[in-house]
C-alpha cells in the first residue's frame, strides 16, 4: 500500500523531534578532529607534487630539517618500507577491482599533481609549511595521461606495474535476442552523455591525530571519519599494530558524503609516521589540498541506446560506461558495473547490453560521492527526455508508458537486479501534480513567444541501499539499561550530519518504551562501540531502525518477564511506556524500569527462575536484501539566453523513503542532496588543463552554491514500507541523484525550440551561451 | 620575525598573548584562547565558517591577523551562548528549524545571523538570502537556514517584548 | 594554509607609515582591509618581508565634501562608505558599486583605497574610479602627488605607486543635476568576482541631450577599461533615440577580455555589451527623472 501525505507516526518515531546533537553544535561545543589538543602533539604538512607525472631526480631535505621547530622530514625512502597494505577492507581481496599501488609517500616518481612527496612534522602547522618551502625537489616531467577518453589506448602508463591504464573492464555477452530487437525496433536512439568531475567538498576537510605509545604499544587515533571501525582495521593493516591495540575516536564530523567512508592515504601515512617515530601527530588537510588531492568523483561518459516499438515501449537498452578513477582511487569510487546494472531504473526494459571500463589517469583519485553509481540515473533520465523529443512525445508520457507499476513488483531487471517496494509511478504523478506540470506546458509556448525561455525537467529514479555487502550486511546495536533506568545505546555508525543520536534515541524510546530524554546514544569510539559498518550508502535509517527494533524488542520481553514476576501478573497484561511498566486496566499497579534494572544487576534473587542477570543486549541485524527507496525530482528553470544563466525557479521532490523516523531530518537530507546535485550540474568542477594541472584549487574557482543560488525545495512524502524489519528505508543519497538530470533536462526543455542540444555538464553560463551560439543565437 | 604582545577582549575577557605577526585571528582564538567553536573551512575568506564579531561587526577571522585585533573586541559563538544552559534566540531557531546537520558551518552562521538581526532591518526573502550568502553550508541546502533566520526574528521580537517563548 | 613569516609594523600616522615604506622599499607591503592580501599570503602566492598595517592610522579614514569632489580616505571601510549618506548623495555610482563587493563580512574590513590599490580588473571600485576620472592622492616620505585614475591603474594588480608610496585618499568628482548612474555586473554567484561588469554615468541637458557619459568596464581584461569611444558616440544623442545596443558593442570593442576557467573572451564581450546597455538604460532613466 502506498499512502500519500499520511505517514504513520508513533509517539517518537515519525515525529520531527529537535536534535540532541544541536545543543553542542549551535553553541560551538562540537568536537571535531582539529579541536583535539594533546600534550606534546606535533603538526604535519605534506609537500606535494606540482607535476602530474614525472621522475623524482633529486630531493634534498637538509634545509627543511634544520629549520627551528622542525622535528622530522620524511620522504618515501624513510616511511614506505614500514607500510603494510594501505587499501580499504572491502578491496583487500580484489573482488571489487584493483585499487592500485598505494604507498604513504611517492617513491621514485609522482603520478598526479598533489601526490605527497614528503611529510614534515613540526611544532606547528606554520613552521611545517615553512619547512615544505625549503625542501628541494627536482622532478623530470613525463608525458602525463590526462585525456581519459584515450587513456586505455595510450602507451604512457599511469601505473607501470599494472601494465595497462585500464583498471577494469566488464561487459555483457553479445546477444542475438538484442540484435534482433534492434533490427525490428520502430526507433533506435543513440546519444552520449558526460558527467564532469566534481566532488564531495564537505565543510570540514579531512584530518587525523595519531598517537603511538611505545610502552603500552597502543595506537590511538582521532579522525574525521564516517566509519571508525574501518579506520581501526586500516590503521592496523598499515602500521602492523594488532586491531585490539588500535583505538579510534571519531567525534563530530563536519560532513563526509563518501569522502570519509574509507581511510585515506594521508591519514594512514601520518599514523604510520607517528608509530615509527613514537609521536603524537596531527594533520589537518587544508582546503587547497582538499580540492587538489582530497579525492574527486562523478567523471564518466555514457554511450546510451534505447530502442522502442511503435507504441514507444522500450524493447532494448544499452550503456557503454567509461569512468576515470584518477591515479589512486580510494575504493568505492569505481561504480561502473553497478551503474550499468541499474541503468534500466524504474522502466520495464526487456533487454540490456552494457560495458563498463574504468581507467587510471594522472589526476587525483576518485572516491565515493553520495550515490556513486548515479551516472545511471543521470544518463538514463537525460536520454529518456532526449528520446521523447526525438519521438515527439511528452517526456512524462514516455515515462508513463514504460514505468514499472506496483502490480508488476517484485521485478527482476535484465541485469538480474531484484526491484521491490518502490512506487515510481506514484512519485511521478505526485511530482507532476505538485509542480503543476500540465499548466506549465500550457503556458510554456506563450512565454517563449515573449522571449522567456522556461523549461521543466524530470528525474525518475529508484535507489538501492547496498545493505547485503560484506561488513555492511549486518548492523549492530548494544543497548544497556542502567540501574537508574536510563538507557545507553552504542552504535557501529559514524554519523556526519544525519542526526543519528536523535533518531536512534527516537527508535529506542519507541520500541523499548522509555522516554526520548532517557536515552543516550554513543558512536565513534571503537573501544566502546560494537564493530560496525559506519555511516554511508543511505543505510542508517533502515539498518539501525531494524537492529534497534530487534534489540529493543528482546530487551523489552525480558523487562516484561521480570515485571510480570514482580507484579505477579501475566506478561500479556503488561505495557511499558516512559520507563514504567503497568498492568493494563489497573494503572495503579506499576513497577519502574529502574527497579527492574536494579534487580537485574544487584538483586538477582528477585528475578524469575532461570532469568539471566543484567539488562543489556548486543544485537546484529542481518539485512536480507537490498533496500529500495525512490523519488521523482522535477525542476522548473528559466534560462537567460543572453548570459546563459540558469535560474531554478521551482524544485519539487516527491519521495518515498518508507516509514520516516524523523521527517525533519529526512527533508534535510533530501534538501542537502538536491543542492549538492544543483551545485554539480551548474557550478562545481574539478577542471584540469592538458598537462594535468588542476584549475580549481580554491573556493574562488570551485564554486559551491550559496543561499542565493538555491530555490525553495518542495517535498511531497509517500510511504511504501520496506519489507525489512520496521519498514524503514534509506534516503540520504537521493537528492544528489535526482538534481543533476532534473535540472539538465529542464534546461534542454527550455532551449530545445532554439535548436540547442546539450550532452555535457556543467551547464555554466559560458557553456550555455556556447551552445546557443552554436545553434545560431 | 619578531613576536608581538597583544591584548584582545575576547567574549568580554582580556586575553594577552605574544604572537607571530602572521598568526591569524582564527588560529589565535582556536589555539591560544582554546575557543574551538570558530572553525576553519577554507582559510582564504570564502566559506564564512570562521566568522566572528570584531567590534560588533561580522568578519572573517581567517583574514585578520591576531595582531590586528590588538585593542579590539572580539565575540565568538561561545560569547553569544548564554552561560545558564539555555540557547540564544538565533541558536534556538537553528535547532527548531533544522538549520544544521554536521554543524561545522553553524557557528559562522550563528554569528553572521546574530549580527544581521542586530541591525534591525526588515528583510525581504531576497534580501535575507543575499545577506547570508557570505556563509556556505554543504549539508542543509539552506532550506532549514532560511527558516531559522525567520524564526530567529520571531524569537527575538518575543524576547524584546518581554514575552516568554 | 598559513602565511610565510613577515615582520610587522603598526604605525599610527601617515608620516610614520611612509618612513617605514621608504626604509624597506619593495620588501614592504601596506596592509589595509586584508580581504585581498591575506588570502594571497595564506596561499603563499605572495610573500613580503614586512607588512605595514594601516588600520591604526586614523587620519586615513573618513569622507569629506571638498570643492565639487568627494574625498574618501583610503582606509574608509567599504561598509562605512556603503552606509554613508554623503557618499550616496555626492557619488551615487560609488554608492551603487559598494554593495556589490563580495559579502558584508568582506566589506566590514575591506577599504575603498585598498580595493583600488589592489587593482584587480574584476573589481568594481577601480572601474568606478576610472569611469569618474577620480584622482588618487599619494604620499611618500619624498612628498605628495596626485595621479589620475587612468594613469594609476596600469595592469592587473599593478598600479603607478612606487614601492615607497602610499595611497592616502581618492577624490571622486561630484556630478551635477540631471545625471544618472548604474552598476551592472554578471557573476557566477552572488558576491563573486564579476565575469563582466559595467559602471556607467550619464548627464543630460534640459532638452534630453546627453552631455556627459562615463563607461567603466570590469572583468574585461588585464585592467579596468574606460570605454572612451562608446562614450563619445553617446554624447550628443538624445535620451530617447540613443542606440544602446550599438553603444554596448562599441564599449566592449575597446576591451581585450581574456579566456579563463569561468568564461571565454567571446562570452565576456557578449555579456559585457549587454551589461553596458542595461546600465546605460538605467542611468538615462534616472537622469531623465531629474
Amino acid at each position: 500500500m502506498t499512502s500519500i501525505h499520511a505517514p504513520t507516526a508513533g509517539r517518537f518515531v515519525g515525529q520531527s523531534i529537535a536534535r540532541t546533537e544541536d545543543l553542542r553544535l549551535v553553541t560551538g561545543k562540537g568536537r571535531y578532529v582539529d579541536d583535539v589538543q594533546l600534550k606534546g602533539m606535533l603538526h604535519a604538512a605534506f609537500l606535494r607534487s606540482d607535476v602530474a607525472r614525472g621522475r623524482i631526480a633529486k630531493i634534498d631535505t637538509t634545509a627543511a630539517a634544520a629549520l627551528p621547530g622542525v622535528h622530522h622530514v620524511l620522504i618515501g625512502a624513510d616511511l614506505n618500507p614500514h607500510a603494510g597494505l594501505m587499501i580499504p577492507s572491502l578491496f583487500v581481496d580484489g573482488s571489487f577491482g584493483v585499487v592500485g599501488p598505494i604507498r604513504p609517500l611517492a617513491g621514485d616518481d609522482v603520478r598526479f599533481v598533489g601526490d605527497p612527496i614528503a611529510l614534515v612534522i613540526a611544532d606547528d602547522r606554520y613552521v611545517a609549511e615553512d619547512a615544505c618551502d625549503l625542501i628541494e625537489v627536482d622532478i623530470e616531467p613525463l608525458e602525463p595521461v590526462v585525456d581519459w577518453e584515450h587513456a586505455a589506448a595510450s602507451s604512457e602508463l599511469v601505473h607501470p606495474e599494472q601494465g595497462t591504464n585500464v583498471n577494469m573492464h566488464m561487459a555483457t555477452e553479445p546477444s542475438a535476442d538484442l540484435d534482433a530487437a534492434l533490427a525490428s525496433a520502430a526507433s533506435v536512439v543513440r546519444e552520449t552523455y558526460y558527467q564532469h568531475r566534481y566532488s564531495t567538498v564537505p565543510m570540514e576537510t579531512r584530518g587525523v591525530v595519531a598517537s603511538w605509545d611505545a610502552h603500552s604499544q597502543h595506537l590511538e587515533v582521532w579522525q574525521s571519519s564516517q566509519n571508525p571501525h574501518e579506520v581501526r582495521l586500516a590503521m592496523s593493516r598499515t602500521t602492523g599494530v594488532p586491531e585490539n591495540r588500535v583505538r579510534v575516536h571519531s567525534g563530530d564530523v563536519g560532513g563526509g558524503f563518501g569522502q570519509k567512508s574509507f581511510c585515506g592515504k594521508e591519514e594512514l601515512a601520518v599514523a604510520l609516521a607517528a608509530k615509527v617515530l613514537g609521536l603524537t601527530v596531527k594533520w589537518i588537510e587544508d582546503r587547497r589540498e582538499d580540492l587538489i588531492a582530497g579525492y574527486h568523483a562523478r567523471q564518466a561518459r555514457a554511450d546510451c541506446m534505447y530502442a522502442f516499438d511503435a507504441d514507444h515501449r522500450i524493447v532494448a537498452a544499452g550503456m557503454a560506461h567509461l569512468e576515470d578513477t584518477g591515479a589512486y582511487p580510494l575504493g568505492g569510487g569505481a561504480s561502473g558495473p553497478m551503474a550499468c546494472m541499474h541503468y534500466p531504473g524504474p522502466y520495464k526494459t526487456p533487454l540490456l547490453e552494457w560495458s563498463s571500463t574504468v581507467v587510471w589517469t594522472n589526476t587525483c583519485g576518485r572516491a565515493a560521492y553520495r550515490a556513486p553509481w548515479q551516472m545511471e540515473s543521470v544518463a538514463r533520465e537525460q536520454m529518456i527526455e532526449h528520446c521523447a523529443r526525438v519521438l515527439g512525445v511528452d517526456p512524462i508520457d514516455l515515462r508513463r508508458i514504460n514505468v514499472l507499476h506496483r502490480e508488476e513488483l517484485p521485478h527482476t531487471n535484465p541485469a538480474g537486479v531484484l526491484i521491490e517496494n518502490v512506487s515510481p509511478l506514484e512519485t511521478l504523478e505526485a511530482a507532476a501534480d505538485q509542480i503543476g506540470y500540465s499548466a506549465f506546458r500550457d503556458e510554456q509556448a506563450g512565454l517563449r513567444a515573449d522571449g522567456v525561455y522556461r523549461g521543466i525537467g524530470t528525474c525518475l529514479y529508484i535507489e538501492p541501499s547496498p545493505t547485503a555487502l560484506a561488513a555492511y550486511a549486518n548492523e549492530p546495536v548494544h543497548i544497556r539499561v542502567q540501574p537508574d533506568g536510563h538507557v545507553d545505546v552504542f552504535l557501529g555508525s559514524g554519523a556526519h550530519g544525519q542526526g543519528l543520536e536523535t533518531t536512534t534515541a527516537q527508535l529506542t524510546a519507541e520500541f523499548l518504551g522509555v522516554d526520548f530524554g532517557d536515552v543516550s546514544v554513543h558512536q565513534g569510539d571503537t573501544e566502546s562501540t560494537p564493530f560496525g559498518p559506519g555511516t554511508g550508502g543511505s543505510r542508517s535509517g533502515p539498518m539501525i531502525g531494524a537492529t534497534v527494533l530487534q534489540a529493543a524488542s528482546g530487551l523489552k520481553d525480558k523487562i516484561l518477564r521480570i515485571a510480570a514476576h514482580q507484579l505477579e501478573a501475566a506478561v500479556e497484561d503488561l505495557t511499558m511506556e516512559g520507563g514504567v511498566v503497568s498492568v493494563i486496566g489497573t494503572p495503579a499497579r506499576t513497577v519502574a524500569l529502574s527497579d527492574i534494572a536494579t534487580a537485574a544487576y544487584h538483586h538477582s534473587y528477585l528475578l524469575p527462575p532461570g532469568e539471566e542477570a543484567g539488562l543489556e543486549v548486543v544485537n546484529r541485524y542481518m539485512a536480507p536484501e537490498t533496500i529500495w527507496s525512490n523519488a521523482c525530482h522535477m525542476a522548473l528553470v528559466e534560462v537567460d539566453t543572453v548570459t546563459g544563466r540558469v535560474d531554478v525557479l521551482r524544485y519539487v521532490v516527491a519521495e518515498d523513503c518508507g516509514k520516516m523516523i524523523n521527517p525533519m531530518i529526512v527533508e534535510g537530507q533530501i534538501s542537502g542532496g538536491v543542492v549538492q546535485g544543483l551545485g554539480g550540474v551548474l557550478y562545481e568542477e574539478n577542471a584540469y588543463d592538458e598537462s594535468g594541472n588542476p584549475l580549481a584549487t580554491t573556493f574562488l574557482d570551485y564554486l559551491l552554491p550559496s543561499s542565493t543560488e538555491v530555490p525553495d525545495i518542495e517535498i511531497v512524502h509517500l510511504e511504501t514500507p520496506a519489507s525489512t524489519l520496521g519498514g524503514f528505508k534509506g534516503c540520504g543519497e537521493g537528492g544528489a541523484i535526482g538534481a543533476p538530470p532534473a535540472i539538465f533536462n529542464a534546461v534542454c526543455d527550455a532551449l530545445a525550440p532554439l535548436g540547442v542540444h546539450l550532452t555535457r555538464q556543467p551547464l555554466s553560463p559560458n557553456a550555455v551561451v556556447g551552445a546557443l551560439v552554436a545553434a545560431g543565437h | 620575525m619578531a613576536e608581538r604582545a597583544i591584548s584582545v577582549q575576547v567574549n568580554g575577557r582580556a586575553r594577552r598573548a605574544v604572537v607571530e605577526p602572521r598568526r591569524t585571528l582564527a588560529d589565535f582564538l582556536r589555539d591560544d584562547c582554546g575557543l574551538t567553536g570558530t572553525h576553519l573551512g577554507c582559510e582564504h575568506g570564502v566559506c564564512g565558517a570562521c566568522t566572528v564579531l570584531v567590534d560588533g561587526e561580522a568578519v572573517r577571522s581567517c583574514l585578520m591577523l591576531a595582531v590586528g585585533a590588538n585593542g579590539h573586541d572580539v565575540t565568538t559563538v561561545e560569547g553569544l551562548t548564554p552561560p545558564d544552559g539555555s540557547l540564544s534566540p538565533v541558536q534556538q531557531a537553528f535547532r527548531e528549524c533544522h538549520g544544521l546537520q554536521c554543524g561545522f558551518c553553524t557557528p559562522g552562521f550563528v554569528v553572521s545571523v546574530t549580527a544581521l538581526l542586530d541591525e534591525g532591518a526588515e528583510l525581504t526573502d531576497e534580501e535575507m538570502r543575499d545577506a547570508i550568502s557570505g556563509n556556505l553550508c554543504r549539508c542543509t541546502g539552506y532550506q532549514g537556514i532560511f527558516a531559522a533566520v525567520r524564526r530567529a526574528e520571531e524569537l527575538r521580537s518575543v524576547q524584546s517584548n518581554g514575552g516568554t517563548r | 594554509m598559513k602565511p610565510a613569516p613577515f615582520d610587522y609594523s603598526a604605525p599610527t600616522t601617515v608620516d610614520e607609515a611612509t618612513v617605514i615604506l621608504a626604509e624597506h622599499g619593495d620588501e614592504a607591503k601596506p596592509l589595509a582591509g586584508g580581504q585581498s592580501l591575506v588570502p594571497l599570503l595564506a596561499l603563499r602566492l605572495a610573500r613580503f618581508a614586512h607588512l605595514v598595517d594601516l588600520n591604526d592610522v586614523a587620519e586615513l579614514a573618513g569622507v569629506q565634501r571638498e570643492n565639487g569632489t568627494l574625498r574618501v580616505g583610503a582606509m574608509t571601510r567599504q561598509r562605512a562608505a556603503e552606509r554613508s549618506e554623503e557618499v550616496a548623495a555626492a557619488v551615487p555610482l560609488l554608492a551603487r558599486a559598494l554593495p556589490l563587493i563580495g559579502h558584508r563580512q568582506i566589506r566590514a574590513r575591506g577599504t575603498v583605497g585598498g580595493s583600488i590599490a589592489h587593482a584587480d580588473p574584476a573589481s568594481e571600485l577601480p572601474a568606478v574610479a576610472l569611469a569618474l576620472d577620480a584622482d588618487l592622492e599619494v604620499r611618500s616620505s619624498r612628498g605628495s602627488r596626485t595621479i589620475a585614475a587612468a594613469d594609476f591603474l596600469v595592469s592587473m594588480w599593478t598600479t603607478a605607486l612606487e614601492p615607497d608610496e602610499l595611497l592616502v585618499a581618492v577624490r571622486f568628482p561630484v556630478w551635477g543635476p540631471r545625471s544618472g548612474f548604474a552598476v551592472e555586473e554578471f557573476a557566477r554567484r552572488d558576491g563573486d568576482f564579476a565575469i563582466a561588469g559595467a559602471a556607467t554615468g550619464v548627464q543630460i541637458d534640459d532638452a534630453g541631450t546627453i552631455t556627459r557619459a562615463a563607461i567603466g568596464l570590469f572583468g574585461m581584461g588585464l585592467s579596468s577599461v574606460r570605454a572612451a569611444t562608446a562614450e563619445t558616440a553617446l554624447i550628443g544623442s538624445s535620451v530617447n533615440d540613443a542606440d544602446l545596443d550599438d553603444i554596448g558593442r562599441a564599449a566592449v570593442a575597446d576591451a581585450e577580455p581574456s579566456d579563463d576557467l569561468h568564461a571565454s573572451a567571446a562570452y565576456r564581450r557578449r555579456v559585457g555589451a549587454h551589461l553596458v546597455r542595461v546600465a546605460l538604460a538605467r542611468s538615462l532613466e534616472e537622469a531623465s527623472r531629474g
